[in-house]
């Protein structure tokens, strides 16, 4: 396996606080990483960290198989990024910005810089001044500034913050285009589980500091089994006539008026049959799939499951 | 490094600052010949020849840069960090140190020339005035200019390291007043003159104030390569 970011052991303290702690996470080649945690879990300073913005405390980073120290300025040139907001020197025209960008990441092609606006949609705003930027518009030029030098790796924190829906839409297309086409590698962070489950190929969860977990959405995906959800008056009951009666052992009583079943051996017609039989009131019969929501609540509000 | 100092330059748009460096040598100029006007209708005595008038000039031109370069300090330096786009800046593959150094190398060339062409300028404009109106009583000579020379380059040299003081006040919280006002202060000490003798006449003190510019300069971005931005 190819990883194009390693981390081992990285932590990072500051005055005194540990905000990162010990996080060992794996980018593996080509794929979109999705680092997943609610505000203020990390995920900033570790992008931080890997684009050598930030030292780490100890541990070490390994990207594209080179350990990052504090002179490691040639991988710079293959990465791509937006940290925390993108930031822009505000007095230079968007096409001002992009030549510029190009000429310290030492890219020279020119070309390029419509072809990028195009991609972001941001078509004839070339002589805007930054500062007039909206903040969706400053997020795309970001973007665009982050990918037009082609990098190998894009590391891009928060990248839909401030973005409309058909925005939002937009850039995720472009992400999977951008990984598909031309095989870039992205690290992209959110706290929008919705988002990360919609790109990511695998997503690592970070939460205080600490790597909870770090799976394939493809392992999530099958852990998170359909079950279906009975609404019942009366659950012990309920439950017990499904182990003795229909030989159902996959479930779960959720509350005295809920029962989930992950695995049916009886159709649902003989469950409705067989409950309504024994003098249970059926109030809602539902199919349900347990989406990366509740595998993510799971984790932040109870340490990690096992996949 | 130079095309880095040719890079930074493009990227604050430096030609808006030469543009107020040719404004500023009007101001000069102007504050000159008022200066000239006042002390003819006080009845003056002290500004009546051309060695005095001449050091006027450097005192003032010296003073101008200086808080001139204080403002590229702030801009170039200060500024990067107070509104966090050095983020930008260092995400480049280009090592920080060569960075910061061609910043500081165009705060100080700037200000080096700034001060030897407004220098020459100013006393040029000057002195074809004052000749053919005959402002003062004293007569302008070749060798009065000749000597001038050494003093203006050393003049320039010792005030474009000085001019990095600043960065040491703005440095401690980015903080853009801070780098301004010290400039300011050093420029009241340096080169306020009171009865045509001025601090800056006492030849160690210059000396001195640029070795400390260098250092300032030096010791402010020593570490920056391991520095969390």
């Amino acid at each position: 396996m190819t990883y194009i970011v390693k981390t081992n052991q990285l932590t990072k303290v500051f005055e005194g606080k540990e905000v990162v702690s010990a996080v060992t996470m794996h980018v593996k080649k080509g794929e979109i990483y999705g680092f997943l945690g609610p505000n203020g879990a990390g995920k900033t300073t570790v992008m931080k960290m890997l684009t050598n913005l930030t030292k780490p405390t100890s541990g070490d980073i390994e990207i594209f198989g080179e350990k990052l120290n504090d002179r490691s300025y040639e991988v710079l040139k293959r990465m791509g990024t937006i940290i925390e907001y993108p930031i822009f020197y505000e007095d230079l025209t968007a096409k001002e910005t992009l030549e510029l960008h190009c000429e310290y990441m030492g890219y020279y092609d020119k070309k390029e810089i419509a072809h990028v606006l195009d991609l972001v949609k941001l078509t004839n705003t070339e002589n805007k001044r930054v500062k007039d930027f909206s903040l969706g518009m400053k997020q795309r030029l970001g973007i665009a500034r982050a990918i037009i030098t082609k990098p190998e790796l894009l590391i891009l924190d928060e990248p839909i913050n401030g973005l409309d829906p058909v925005g939002i839409k937009e850039l995720r297309e472009l992400f999977k285009m951008l990984c598909k086409e031309y095989g870039i590698t992205i690290m992209i962070s959110s706290h929008i589980l919705g988002e990360i489950e919609q790109l990511a190929d695998t997503v690592g969860v970070i939460k205080d500091g600490r790597l909870m977990k770090e799976v394939s959405m493809d392992a999530v995906n099958r852990s998170q089994s359909n079950y279906i959800e009975l609404i019942i008056n009366d659950g012990k009951k309920a439950a017990f006539i499904l182990e003795s009666k229909l030989n159902i052992t996959n479930f779960k009583l959720v509350d005295d008026n809920c029962i989930r079943i992950y695995e049916l051996t009886a159709s649902q017609k003989v469950l409705s049959k067989t409950l309504i039989e024994h003098d249970i009131e059926i109030e809602g019969i539902s199919k349900k799939t347990s989406s990366l929501e509740d595998y993510f609540l799971k984790l932040i509000n109870g340490g990690a499951t096992s996949v | 490094m130079f095309n880095l100092m040719r890079l930074e330059m493009k990227k604050y748009h430096i030609g808006s600052y030469i543009k107020r460096a040719v404004f500023a040598n009007f101001i000069i100029l102007a504050v000159i010949f008022m200066l000239i006007f006042i002390t003819k209708v006080e009845g003056d005595v002290d500004f009546r020849t051309y060695q005095t008038a001449l050091g006027m000039i450097d005192s003032i031109v010296r003073a101008v840069f200086i808080i001139f370069a204080s403002v590229l300090i702030a801009k170039f330096i200060i500024g990067e960090f107070k509104y966090r786009t050095i983020t930008v800046a260092f995400m480049y593959p280009i090592n920080r140190k060569k960075l910061i150094a061609s910043k500081l190398a165009i705060v100080v060339l700037f200000t080096f020339s700034a001060i030897v062409l407004s220098t020459i300028f100013v006393t040029a404009i000057f002195c074809a005035v004052s000749e053919s109106f005959q402002l003062l009583p004293d007569t302008l000579s070749v060798s009065i200019i000749i000597q001038r020379i050494p003093a203006v380059i050393m003049n320039a040299v010792s005030a474009s390291c000085i001019a990095l003081i600043p960065l040491y006040f703005g440095m401690r919280k980015y903080s853009i007043p801070a780098t301004i006002l010290s400039s300011i202060l050093i420029v009241s000490v340096v080169s306020s003159n009171s009865g045509n003798f001025t601090l800056y006449d006492i030849i160690f003190i210059p000396i001195i104030l640029a070795i400390i510019g260098i250092s300032v300069a030096y010791l402010s971005f020593r570490n920056i390569e391991k520095i969390d931005i």
